[in-house]
C-alpha cells in the first residue's frame, strides 16, 4: 500500500518541534503517511511518540514546523482544527468512554450533535459498528458494566462513527489484561485490512510485524529509524534500534 | 509409619447424605442480627444498653408531656395562619387551587416519567386512612367534665353550648365544704377563674378560709335556644342547691340539635352572706375550637347563640384542661380535631394526585400527553404567581400583596424560588469561575467569595435597607421579592462552589476524547461535563438546598412572617396562646423535619438512578 505513489500523502509532517516548558519533546520530526497505510510507532517510554500523534489532531499544539492533514494545515484557525478532527478518529490508552452514557449513546453522541445526523441514521450506523467490533449485545449497557477489552472496542466504534479517514491509536492495549489484548488487536487488524489509514503507538511487536506497512522508531523526541517490518526486525541499522530490540525480543 | 490401624481409624459415609438443617436460631433473623450488631462484645453491649436507656428516658419524657399535658390546640386553632399567614381570608381558595394544580401535575409527571414504589404508595394510603379514622375514633370517646367555679364575689356566668340530638348530658352542683375538696378536679376548668381559684384553694388548705361555713343558695336550669326550659321526664331540668340540701345533679337526653344554655342563678336575697364555693359540673358537652373560622362556621350552621352579654361559650380558649390526660383523651381532644380539619383536604389531595398519576401512567407512551405535561410545568410558575398575587383591579382575582403572604406558604415560595433560580445561576458561576477569560473568571470569583464571606442575615438586611438607599427605584420592589433575590444570590454562591467541586472530578481524558470527536466546548460542557459533575454533587447540592429551606426562617428577622415569624406572632401576640410556645414550635419543627427528610430521600433516589448505579470513574 505504501507502494502506491500515485495518491497524495494524507499526513505530512515537516520538521515538527515541540517543547513542554523548556523540555524539547519533539525534535525535527519528519513523516509522510500515504492513504490506507498502517504506520506503527514504537519506542521507549517518554520518547515523544504519544505526543507526536496527539499533535496530529491537535490535542497538543506543536510550536514549529508544519503538519498537513488531508490537505489542511494545522493552525490556530478553529475551523481548520474542527475540520481536521472530524477526519481523524482517536483511541486512547484509558478508553475515555463517557461513563454516564450507554454504549449506544457513546457511539451516537458525536454523529448526532457534531454531524447533526438524524437519530434514525446514527442508531443504525452505531449498531453496524458495534456488530463490526463484535459486541452488538452490549448496546444498552453502561461502560462500567463492560470488561476493559469491550470498553476499548466501544471506543473504537465511537471513533469510527464519525467516519474518519485516519485513525490514531495511542497505546490501545496497554491498560488491558493480557487475555483481552487479542480481541482489541483483532478488531484493529480487521480495520487495517479494510483499508483504513492508521497511526498506531503500541508495544505489541507481533502486531507491528504482522500489520504494519512501515515501522517508525522514536527515541528522545526524534525519529531514529523508519522501515518495513522485515527490514526493521531482521536488519535494524541504528545502534539505538538494535539496543531497543535486543531489550524486548 | 505407625503400621497398625484400628477399625475406628477408617470411615465410609452412609450412601445418602444427612438432610440439610436450619442454622441455629441465634445466628439468623432479628435475633442473629441483634447478637451480631448490638451485643457483639462487652463494650458494644454496654453502649447499646446505655444508649437505649438515654434515648428511652428522653422519649418517655417527651411523649408523656406531649400526650398528658401539652395543649396542641394552639396549632389547630391557628392552622390557617400557620399555613398561609395573613393571606386574605376570602382568597384562601387560591392557595388551595395552587396546591391542587401542583399535586395534579406531580401525579401526572410521576405517572409519565417516574415510578411510585410500593412502599410510598402504601405510605400514602395508610396516612390517608389514619387521617380519616382518627376523628371517628375520637368521636366515640366521651369528653371529660367541664367545671365552672361558683364564687361568693362573682355573679356566676351562664354556660352556652351546642348539643346534638340524642346527646346525654349531666349537669350538677358540687359544693366545696371541706378542705379536702380544695384540689382541682380532673377535667376542663373555666380558665378565667383559675388564678383566683388557686388563691382560694391555697387559702382553704392553709386554714385561712373555712369552707365548712357553707351557705350557698343556687339553682341551675337548662334552657333551649328559645330560652324555654327543657324538661326531663315531665319535670323541668333543674338542679337546686341550698345549705340544708347541698348539691345535686340532673341527667337530660337532648331532644333536638342546637344551642342550649345553662342558666345559673344565685339567690342573693335568700340569705345575706351567701358564703361558700361550689363547682358547676357539666358532663357530655363538647368543647369547641375557639378559632374564628370555626366560630363563624358554627353560627352559619346553628344560628347565633342565645343569651345575653354574660354568655360563656363552651369554647376551648375559655377552658383549660387540668389533671393528667389519658391516651384516649389525648386522641379525642388533641389529635381528632386536628385530623378532622385535615380529613377533607387530605382525601382531595390524594384523589387529585392519583388522578394525575393514572392519566400519566396510561398516557405514558402518548406524545401529546407528555408534551402537555411539559407545557403545563413550563407555564405553571407564571400561572401560580398570577393566582397567588392576583391581578390589580380584577374583580375575580383581586390582588393580594406579597406582604400578606406568610406561614408555610411563604417558606415554600422562598425555598422553591431560591432553588429554581439559584441552581442555574450557581452552575453559570461555577463555569464562569473556570473560564479562560480573566474578566469573567475574576467577576465570578469575586461574587462567590464576597457572598460566602458574609452571613445570610447580612445579605437580607442589605436587601431590605441598603439597596434601596443606593437606588431609590428598588425601594418600590416588594420586600418579599427582595428577600427572594437575597436568598437566591446567597444560595447561588454555595451552589457554584459545590458544582465547581463536581467539575474537577471529570477526568481530563474524557475532555480529550470529546475534543477528538470534534465536539466544541459548548457541547462538551452540556453533554459530557455537566451531567456527570452535577450527578456527583447531588448530595452536596441537596444539602445546600435543605439548608436554604431552613435558612428561609431568617427572613423573620427582617419582618416577614414565614413559618417561624408567624408562630412568633401567634404565641406572643395572642395572650391565650402565650403558655403554649413549646407546642407551637415543636409543630413547625416537625414540618421542617418532614420536608427536609423528604428532600434528602429524593436525593438518594436521584443518586441511585440511571447510570449512577453502575457508573465507574476511570
Amino acid at each position: 500500500m505504501a507502494e502506491t505513489p500515485s495518491s497524495e500523502p494524507i499526513i505530512v509532517c515537516r520538521s515538527v518541534n515541540k517543547w513542554f516548558g523548556n523540555f524539547h519533546v519533539l525534535k525535527d520530526v519528519e513523516l509522510t503517511v500515504q492513504p490506507q497505510e498502517v504506520v506503527v510507532i514504537i519506542g521507549p517510554s517518554g520518547s515523544g511518540k504519544s505526543t507526536f500523534i496527539r499533535c496530529i489532531n491537535r490535542l497538543e499544539e506543536h510550536q514549529e514546523g508544519t503538519i498537513i492533514v488531508d490537505g489542511i494545515e494545522l493552525s490556530h484557525d478553529v475551523r481548520n482544527i474542527a475540520a481536521i478532527r472530524s477526519e481523524i478518529g482517536m483511541v486512547f490508552q484509558q478508553f475515555n468512554l463517557f461513563p454516564h452514557l450507554t454504549v449506544m449513546q457513546n457511539v451516537t453522541l458525536a454523529p448526532r450533535y457534531v454531524r447533526r445526523q438524524p437519530r434514525r441514521v446514527t442508531d443504525q450506523v452505531a449498531l453496524q459498528l458495534l456488530d463490526r467490533v463484535g459486541i452488538p449485545e452490549q448496546a444498552r449497557k453502561y461502560p462500567g458494566q463492560l470488561s476493559g477489552g469491550q470498553q476499548q472496542r466501544v471506543a473504537i466504534a465511537r471513533a469510527l462513527a464519525m467516519q474518519p479517514k485516519i485513525m490514531l491509536f495511542d497505546e490501545p492495549t496497554s491498560a488491558l489484561d493480557p487475555e483481552m489484548i487479542k480481541e482489541v488487536l483483532d478488531v484493529m487488524k480487521e480495520l487495517a485490512q479494510s483499508g483504513m489509514t492508521m497511526l498506531v503507538v503500541t508495544h505489541e511487536m507481533s502486531f507491528a510485524r504482522e500489520v504494519a506497512d512501515r515501522i517508525v522508531f522514536f527515541d528522545e523526541g526524534r525519529i531514529v529509524e523508519i522501515g518495513t517490518p522485515e527490514h526493521f526486525f531482521t536488519n535494524p541499522q541504528h545502534e539505538r534500534t538494535k539496543l531497543f530490540l535486543s531489550q524486548i525480543l | 509409619m505407625r503400621g497398625s490401624y484400628s477399625d475406628s481409624d477408617f470411615y465410609v459415609a452412609p450412601s445418602t447424605p444427612p438432610p440439610s438443617r436450619r442454622p441455629p436460631i441465634t445466628t439468623v433473623g432479628p435475633l442473629g442480627w441483634a447478637k451480631q450488631n448490638l451485643f457483639s462484645s462487652v463494650t458494644n453491649t454496654l453502649a447499646t444498653l446505655l444508649t437505649a436507656v438515654v434515648v428511652g428516658a428522653l422519649l418517655w419524657a417527651f411523649f408523656s408531656w406531649a400526650i398528658r399535658s401539652a395543649q396542641w390546640s394552639v396549632v389547630f386553632n391557628n392552622l390557617r395562619v400557620i399555613m398561609a399567614g395573613f393571606y386574605n381570608r376570602d382568597e384562601i381558595w387560591r392557595i388551595q387551587i395552587t396546591a391542587a394544580i401542583l399535586l395534579f401535575l406531580s401525579g401526572l409527571s410521576i405517572g409519565i416519567w417516574g415510578a411510585i414504589t410500593r412502599g410510598a404508595f402504601l405510605g400514602v394510603v395508610v396516612t390517608v386512612a389514619v387521617i380519616l379514622l382518627v376523628p371517628l375514633i375520637g368521636a366515640t370517646i366521651p369528653e371529660p367534665s367541664a367545671y365552672v367555679l361558683i364564687e361568693p364575689e362573682r355573679t356566676p356566668s351562664n354556660v352556652t353550648f351546642l348539643g346534638q340530638e340524642g346527646d346525654e348530658i349531666t349537669f350538677g352542683v358540687e359544693p366545696l365544704t371541706s378542705p379536702s375538696d380544695a384540689g382541682i378536679p380532673l377535667g376542663f376548668i373555666e380558665q378565667k377563674s383559675r388564678t383566683e381559684w388557686s388563691t382560694q384553694s391555697r387559702a382553704i388548705t392553709s386554714g385561712e378560709l373555712d369552707p365548712s361555713n357553707y351557705n350557698l343558695v343556687l339553682s341551675v336550669r337548662l334552657l333551649d335556644a328559645a330560652e324555654a326550659p327543657v324538661s326531663a321526664d315531665g319535670e323541668p331540668a333543674q338542679v337546686s342547691s341550698t345549705p340544708d340540701n347541698p348539691g345535686g345533679s340532673q341527667t337530660v337526653t337532648l331532644a333536638k340539635t342546637g344551642w342550649y344554655e345553662l342558666e345559673v342563678t344565685r339567690d342573693d336575697e335568700a340569705n345575706d352572706t351567701n358564703a361558700g364555693y361550689a363547682w358547676l359540673r357539666i358532663k357530655g358537652v363538647e368543647l369547641f375550637s375557639s378559632a374564628q373560622d370555626d366560630q363563624t362556621a358554627r353560627i352559619d350552621e346553628y344560628g347565633p347563640p342565645p343569651g345575653g352579654d354574660r354568655v360563656l361559650f363552651a369554647e376551648e380558649d375559655a377552658f383549660r384542661f387540668e389533671g393528667t390526660r389519658t391516651f384516649a383523651e389525648f386522641i379525642s381532644l388533641q389529635v381528632a380535631p386536628f385530623f378532622n380539619k385535615l380529613a377533607l383536604p387530605a382525601v382531595i389531595a390524594a384523589l387529585l394526585f392519583f388522578n394525575g398519576w393514572t392519566i400519566g401512567h396510561l398516557g405514558k407512551r402518548e406524545q401529546p400527553v407528555r408534551r402537555l405535561a411539559l407545557i403545563a410545568w413550563a407555564i405553571s410558575p407564571v400561572a401560580i404567581y398570577l393566582v397567588l398575587a392576583g391581578i390589580p383591579g380584577s374583580h375575580f382575582l383581586p390582588s393580594v400583596p406579597p406582604a400578606n403572604w406568610g406561614g408555610l406558604l411563604l417558606t415554600l415560595l422562598l425555598t422553591i424560588v431560591g432553588i429554581v433560580a439559584s441552581f442555574p445561576l450557581g452552575v453559570a458561576l461555577a463555569l464562569g469561575r473556570r473560564s479562560d477569560l480573566p474578566a469573567i473568571k475574576w467577576t465570578c470569583t469575586l461574587f462567590i467569595e464576597m457572598v460566602r464571606g458574609v452571613p445570610l442575615i447580612t445579605i437580607l438586611f442589605m436587601a431590605k435597607l441598603i439597596v434601596p438607599f443606593f437606588w431609590s427605584g428598588l425601594a418600590n420592589i416588594d420586600l418579599t421579592v427582595r428577600m427572594m433575590i437575597g436568598v437566591t444570590l446567597f444560595s447561588a454562591a454555595y451552589v457554584a462552589e459545590n458544582v465547581r467541586g463536581g467539575l474537577q472530578i471529570i477526568p481530563k481524558g474524557q475532555l480529550e476524547a470529546a475534543r477528538a470527536l470534534g465536539m466544541n466546548p459548548m457541547l462538551t460542557t452540556t453533554l459530557i461535563v455537566l451531567p456527570q459533575a452535577l450527578r456527583a454533587v447531588i448530595p452536596a447540592l441537596v444539602g445546600q438546598f435543605i439548608s436554604l429551606f431552613k435558612d428561609t426562617s431568617l427572613v423573620a428577622v427582617v419582618g416577614l412572617f414565614e413559618l417561624v415569624g408567624i408562630v412568633d406572632t401567634i404565641v406572643s401576640g395572642q395572650p391565650i396562646y402565650r403558655p403554649y410556645q413549646r407546642e407551637a414550635y415543636i409543630f413547625i419543627a416537625i414540618i421542617y423535619f418532614v420536608i427536609s427528610y423528604a428532600m434528602s430521600g429524593v436525593s438518594y433516589r436521584l443518586e441511585a438512578s440511571g447510570a449512577g448505579s453502575v457508573r465507574k470513574m476511570r
